[in-house]
């Protein structure tokens, strides 16, 4: 239909046909996500930027393989994702994730008052610095599900573990974060 | 979902992430997914030649097979004609083989020889599609005083020009494990000397596409933008007689 984008199923089908421009509009559809997957992983934007393009060149390259019917999305994030982890591994550097908030308020968001962006702020500062403060494996299931919003099958191909990990990872990090706000209250 | 995965998920929407990249795709070039079958259909046809050819070749089977076959054959022997010998870089799959002149009359942009090396012993071009856009040519030198020949080809030094630019964000990823890249400057011109086995080498074409090329001889290679055409020179010589070879364009 004119106009209407292509479903991924018919961009994959095009794209192992050697169809180049099909895997570009591809790769523009997931590019934000698997470059924000990978620097959660990498903690640098520079190497998440790398991993990310190398990821897209070897899921070219493992097109043939892809499964027709099967989510795209989840495919290519374990891809980016291990390219991701490789990176970070073989480099002999880890960085610390440390994520930080943005000032702006986002089109849509109510205008509030000074005294509460103040607030607002606040309270999302200290949360924040609680979820940088929690264990890597907390942190990375928390970021993934909630600042990722990836789906169950998502974070477990980009976090390289089973769904079912995933949840009791993710209840066990509630749960911690949950205890730290229950020492020190957000309001 | 409970208040606290509200409050993070509403979090999420404030977090502060490096700017995406625009643009992470580039293509590649002439280059398709390959498929399992095919890999498997070209190594099994690979190995039903082999096993025919070994059993042609030893005579008491050839023999057999014609018996069983019934096929009674006359070998005449002849005395072996001296075949021409192959032209240099031949089997390198540089293109067709042509002369300065020729090629020269064929692309728009301007060759250049070095004069350290002198006129080449042979020349190949390769035009679109099968070569970049705007054409590539390669100069090939048997025998030059210092720099011996490589491998098995006969051939002491490449110099292959093609119009385009190195992206630089590809290039250092396909050159391959067994090469180290080191940054060089040649004639004021941004260049690279690649030490080791590099095997692949990949620039942005005239149309701006990538193109994959291989590097033939798998040896120390140089690489530089003369103003828009990329010069290679591969050869097993050090980075100063490259430096030299470059310099003198």
């Amino acid at each position: 239909m004119e106009g209407r984008p292509a479903d991924d199923s018919a961009l994959i089908a095009r794209a192992q046909r050697g169809d180049g421009a099909a895997y570009e509009e591809i790769v523009q559809r997931y590019q934000q996500i698997a470059f924000r997957t990978a620097y959660v992983i990498t903690g640098s934007a520079a190497d998440a930027e790398d991993a990310a393009q190398e990821g897209f060149v070897k899921a070219f390259g493992a097109l043939h393989r892809f499964r027709a019917g099967a989510p795209l999305r989840p495919w290519l994030l374990r891809i980016v994702a291990n390219e991701a982890r490789n990176r970070a591994r073989s480099a002999g550097r880890l960085h610390r994730l440390e994520l930080r908030l943005t000032d702006d308020f986002r089109p849509g968001d109510a205008a509030p008052s000074p005294e509460a962006v103040v607030v607002a702020g606040d309270e999302r500062r200290r949360l924040l610095d609680m979820v940088n403060a929690l264990s890597e494996d907390d942190r990375l299931v928390i970021v993934s599900r909630y600042f990722l919003q990836l789906d169950g099958e998502e974070a477990a191909a980009a976090l390289g573990i089973a769904q079912g990990t995933v949840k009791s990872r993710l209840s066990r990090a509630l749960g911690r974060l949950r205890a730290r706000i229950q020492e020190a209250p957000l309001v | 979902m409970s208040d606290l995965e509200q409050q993070l998920t509403e979090l999420g929407n404030h977090i502060a992430w490096p700017e995406s990249p625009t643009r992470l795709w580039r293509g590649v070039g002439r280059s398709r997914p390959v498929r399992p079958w095919a890999r498997w259909a070209l190594a099994a046809a690979a190995g039903l030649l082999l096993a025919v050819g070994a059993l042609i070749a030893y005579t008491p089977t050839r023999d057999a097979i014609a018996g069983f076959l019934n096929l009674h054959t006359t070998v005449n022997r002849v005395p072996a004609l001296q075949s021409p010998s192959p032209r240099p870089g031949q089997s390198l799959g540089l293109g067709a083989p042509t002369t300065l002149a020729q090629a020269q009359s064929r692309l728009t942009w301007r060759i250049t020889v070095p004069p350290a090396l002198g006129q080449p012993d042979v020349v190949y071009v390769t035009l679109p599609p099968v070569g970049p856009s705007g054409g590539e040519i390669t100069l090939v030198y048997i025998h030059r005083p210092g720099i011996k020949p490589s491998g098995q080809t006969g051939v002491s030094v490449l110099v292959t020009e093609a119009r385009g630019a190195v992206n630089e964000q590809f290039f250092g990823k396909t050159v391959g494990p067994d090469a180290t890249i080191e940054s060089v400057e040649v004639n004021g011109h941004k260049g690279w000397w690649i030490s080791g086995a590099p095997h692949i080498f990949v620039f942005t074409d005239a149309n701006g596409n990538p193109y994959y090329d291989t590097l033939r001889l798998a040896t120390n290679t140089l690489i530089f933008d003369d103003g828009g055409t990329i010069v290679r020179i591969e050869g097993d010589m050090t980075k100063a007689q490259a430096l030299q070879i470059a310099g003198s364009l």
